[in-house]
């Protein structure tokens, strides 16, 4: 057990990411807020990068960081259109519950 | 309640770091000796800044003497020449100097590399990757667990800077300070401003469900996780065979004391170099396709947020209606 809380190694890395991704879920399926839904997919897309980066060290491949910088990228986009998504649907109902956005119509 | 089972989830989740098994190690480095006299003084002599020159309260330099098979001739049993020696000296910052000597004891090169993680885990790096997983974690909890927007934003940023160090801690160095300056600085401000503009406190800020949905939802949740973590835990570290396969360092030769010219590859690992010359290489077609997938996303964002109301369009029929 004292190893295990002093002797850091990949695994401790992969279940951390595994702990964030499991949160992420846990937001995306538990919370009702379109914004709160959207910070859940940011992390677990960091979950995501984490493991890419910890493969990478453990396996010395340099291609993993630029996977996860493509990632990143990624992930600003769809921030960006998700609140654009999210201000336009503001815009249109007063409030972004998802359990309201039942209708394609205003 | 479901609010709750999800907290629970979650400290369940960083408790199953318990669970796991201690991290596998590998076990599979061919043997290593102590050096011979003539080439021990030869390595002490290249790395003499950081090694002293006296055995004397050292960690000792090993060698990995490759030799040709010895082979039985007429009866005579004929002892595999020196091929080449591979010595390891562990210094005191950490790192661990591989150099490559001749039979005779002329130093070829020599490299530098990080120890491996779970050699270079002192106490103070295990206590920092603790403080930062909890950060990391504890802003993710805060995210999913708060009425209030903004402090869900804030958490989330505590989040992401803690996964920023995390990435440090592997060696990402620019991947830490990209992970800072796009997540910490630009999402953030974008998710602010998003929140400043809707500025309106939920009122049920999480979703109800039934007693069966929430039970079977419950289970399975708890099942992915426990085998997920399971399976983390027990992934192996690469073989020294794997390794060896990893892309060479960058080499610079550097005239260094008295050896004409030492090839001295520091070893940088993921820095702005090295990350840049697999982007640029490799990762090319991709690094232009997200360009392209950027313009399209700010293009998409403003054409979506844009009000959809006619005010727009009255001038355009005004002076439709004026040609007319």
């Amino acid at each position: 057990m004292s190893n295990l809380l002093w002797n850091i190694g990949y695994p401790h890395f992969l279940v951390l990411a595994a702990v964030l991704f499991l949160i992420g879920v846990v937001g995306v399926l538990v919370r009702r807020n379109a914004l709160i839904i959207l910070m859940s997919v940011e992390l677990m897309l960091n979950a995501a990068n984490v493991t890419l980066v910890t493969f990478s060290r453990m396996w010395g491949d340099i291609s993993a960081h630029t996977f996860a910088l493509i990632v990143i990228a990624v992930a600003a986009a769809e921030a960006s259109v998700g609140l654009a998504i999210v201000v336009a649907v503001f815009r249109g109902r007063r409030n972004v519950e998802v359990d309201r956005l039942n209708t394609l119509r205003h | 309640m479901t609010r709750i089972l999800s907290v629970l989830l979650a400290v369940l989740g960083i408790a199953a770091f318990g669970a796991i098994g201690a991290p596998a190690r590998a076990d599979d480095a061919p043997p290593a000796a102590a050096c011979p006299r003539e080439i021990e003084l030869g390595v002490r002599n290249a790395l003499s800044p950081a090694v002293p020159a006296t055995t004397a309260g050292q960690t000792p330099i090993t060698c990995r003497i490759a030799k040709t098979p010895s082979r039985t001739e007429n009866g005579v049993v004929n002892a595999g020449a020196i091929q080449a020696v591979t010595a390891e000296v562990a210094l005191s910052d950490g790192r661990v100097a591989i150099v490559e000597v001749s039979p005779a004891g002329k130093v070829l090169s020599v490299h530098y590399a990080h120890s491996d993680l779970s050699g270079s885990s002192s106490p103070l790096m295990a206590l920092v990757f603790w403080i930062f997983a909890l950060v990391s974690v504890g802003g993710a909890v805060f995210v999913i667990t708060r009425r209030n927007l903004v402090a869900a934003v804030m958490g989330m940023v505590g989040s992401f800077l803690g996964i920023a160090a995390i990435y440090m801690m592997l060696y990402a160095q620019f991947l830490a300070v990209v992970q800072m300056l796009v997540y910490a600085g630009a999402i953030m401000v974008l998710f602010v401003f998003v929140v400043m503009i809707l500025n309106r406190p939920e009122d049920e800020p999480v979703a109800p469900a039934g007693r069966i949905g929430q039970g079977l939802g419950g289970a399975a949740i708890l099942y992915l996780v426990v085998r997920l973590i399971w399976l983390l835990g027990r992934v192996e570290p690469p073989n020294a065979e794997l390794a060896a396969a990893a892309p060479p360092p960058v080499e610079q030769c550097v005239d260094w004391q008295n050896h004409a010219c030492v090839q001295m590859g520091s070893y940088d690992w993921g820095s702005v170099r090295s990350v840049g010359t697999d982007l640029f290489g490799a990762g090319l077609f991709p690094f232009e396709a997200i360009s392209i997938l950027l313009l399209l996303a700010v293009v998409g964002a403003i054409a979506i947020a844009r009000p959809l109301h006619t005010d727009d369009d009255a001038p355009a029929k005004t002076r439709a209606e004026g040609a007319a």
